[in-house]
């Protein structure tokens, strides 16, 4: 079998931007999924009986169904629900935010929960408000806590971004496989999108694993 | 100062009737006690017996099934604005601490001021190093509660409590977690508070802070009060069967140590 690395070095402009386009995707997905996720955290501990069924019923609904299914379905039915003609990347952008700000939610809940109920009191035993006190007290050391999930769920995402390939985001799965079809390099373009997922995806693990270690809190 | 000097003070606290119930258990079954300004107000008995319940409904961490609460002559809100107005009028002392992990002596001490209060940064700061330097701990301002001792850790609580200037200071059960040798840092700190004139009420176990820093004293048993009187009464002439049973399962029999 004959190699060509030549195509990788060929396309390295497209590859380096459909790179760039993958970042894009992560940061943005998880800058709106972390925010969206404490805030459906907090509707399922605390709200209104009511709207605390309708973030269960969120959550459970997306944490439960495959992610390319999303994709699809927001490319096909966000255009017709909203009357707005999305381009590729926010309907991407929206799939994977729906589908992290859920597990982001469960992360959120859970870490929130395992802070024990007397700090809550500690807290409102000085005049806080609950939420002043969820807000000041449980949050900070619910996300030390949970710090390793996100982690684990940032490292996830960013591979994950490539399922967005499917409706033509022009992200680095979508471009590398571009490129094979045009160029029939299969074996160089699929190891030469390995290395880049993994060269950036490892350095990314470590340093959450060392920011884990930095504000981790000793009780 | 006598119980008899003290009440011509004000009554901050009166209990009255006061029920509690976990389900079908009845926590607290009837309870009447007041609490003057300036007295130290005793609260023992054996577990569950409700005196730590008592205590939180006190500030509302538990709300009442029946009777009242009254704090300085005003029934207790049951929530909102006001409820959070009388809880910082009231500094709390959890068994187990609960210091702010995240947080480090300093700022487990400045936080009530500035979320609360809404002192400024460097305002709060200084009453958290006057507190601190109160309970005998300046040196370890900018350490974490998980590098204190435990009686370390209580004696940053009570500066935590003692930030929002509370009218009241409830203690519950503050040195039952703590090692025996690091019991008497905090019993001294709450003393010395004490002899300041701060009016406090104590559930404890510690039968000789009781006797000695006491000036009332409450015997609870299965979510009554059995007894109370002045310390030398519950201790050297306990009237109730139910007080000297309890008296003699501590191996209390009427020494001062």
């Amino acid at each position: 079998m004959n190699f060509d690395w030549s195509v990788v070095g060929a396309h390295r402009d497209a590859l380096a931007a459909a790179t760039g386009m993958t970042v894009l995707l992560t940061v943005a997905t998880m800058a709106i999924a972390v925010p969206s996720g404490i805030v459906v955290a907090a509707l399922r501990l605390y709200a209104w009986t009511p709207v605390r069924a309708v973030a269960t019923a969120y959550v459970e609904l997306f944490r439960n169904l495959p992610l390319i299914l999303v994709v699809y379905w927001a490319f096909y039915v966000l255009p017709i629900a909203t009357g707005l003609g999305l381009s590729p990347f926010a309907t991407g952008l929206a799939a994977l935010a729906l589908n992290v700000t859920a597990y982001n939610a469960e992360t959120f809940r859970a870490g929130i929960g395992s802070i024990r109920r007397g700090q809550l009191e500690a807290a409102m035993a000085l005049g806080m408000s609950r939420a002043q006190a969820v807000r000041r007290i449980v949050l900070p050391q619910a996300v030390r806590r949970i710090l390793p999930v996100l982690a684990s769920t940032w490292v996830s995402l960013f591979k994950d971004t490539s399922l967005v390939s499917v409706i033509a985001v022009s992200e680095l799965a979508y471009v590398a496989m571009q490129i094979r079809a045009q160029t029939f390099r299969v074996l160089e373009m699929l190891t030469a999108m390995a290395a880049v997922y993994w060269l950036l995806g490892y350095p990314q693990a470590k340093l959450v694993d060392w920011i884990q270690r930095r504000y981790a809190v000793t009780e | 100062m006598s119980r008899r000097a003290k009440e011509s003070g004000a009554r901050i606290i009166r209990y009255r009737g006061v029920v509690k119930r976990y389900g079908t258990f009845q926590a607290l079954s009837g309870v009447d006690l007041d609490v003057h300004a300036g007295e130290v107000v005793c609260l023992i008995g054996p577990s569950g017996s409700g005196k730590s319940t008592l205590l939180r409904c006190t500030n509302a961490l538990e709300t009442i099934d029946g009777g009242e609460i009254e704090f300085e002559g005003a029934r207790l809100p049951r929530d909102g604005r006001a409820l959070r107005d009388i809880r910082r009028r009231m500094g709390m002392v959890f068994q187990s601490f609960e210091l702010f992990p995240h947080l480090t002596a300093l700022h487990n001490v400045a936080e009530g001021p500035r979320t609360v209060l809404h002192a400024r940064r460097a305002e709060a700061e200084d009453r958290a190093r006057a507190m601190l330097a109160k309970v005998g701990l300046s040196d370890k301002a900018s350490n974490y509660p998980a590098a204190l001792s435990g009686g370390q850790q209580q004696r940053v609580a009570i500066a935590r409590a003692l930030a929002m200037e509370p009218d009241v200071m409830l203690f519950d059960e503050p040195t039952s977690a703590l090692d025996p040798e690091t019991i008497g840092e905090v019993l001294s700190v709450m003393k010395a508070l004490a002899d300041e004139g701060m009016t406090m009420v104590v559930v404890t176990h510690e039968m000789n802070f009781a006797r000695r820093v006491g000036d009332w004293v409450a015997v609870f048993d299965a979510g009554r009060i059995v007894e109370q009187g002045p310390p030398r009464q519950i201790f050297d002439a306990p009237r109730t069967e139910r007080t000297r049973d309890f008296l003699s399962h501590l191996g209390w029999h009427g020494q001062t140590l």
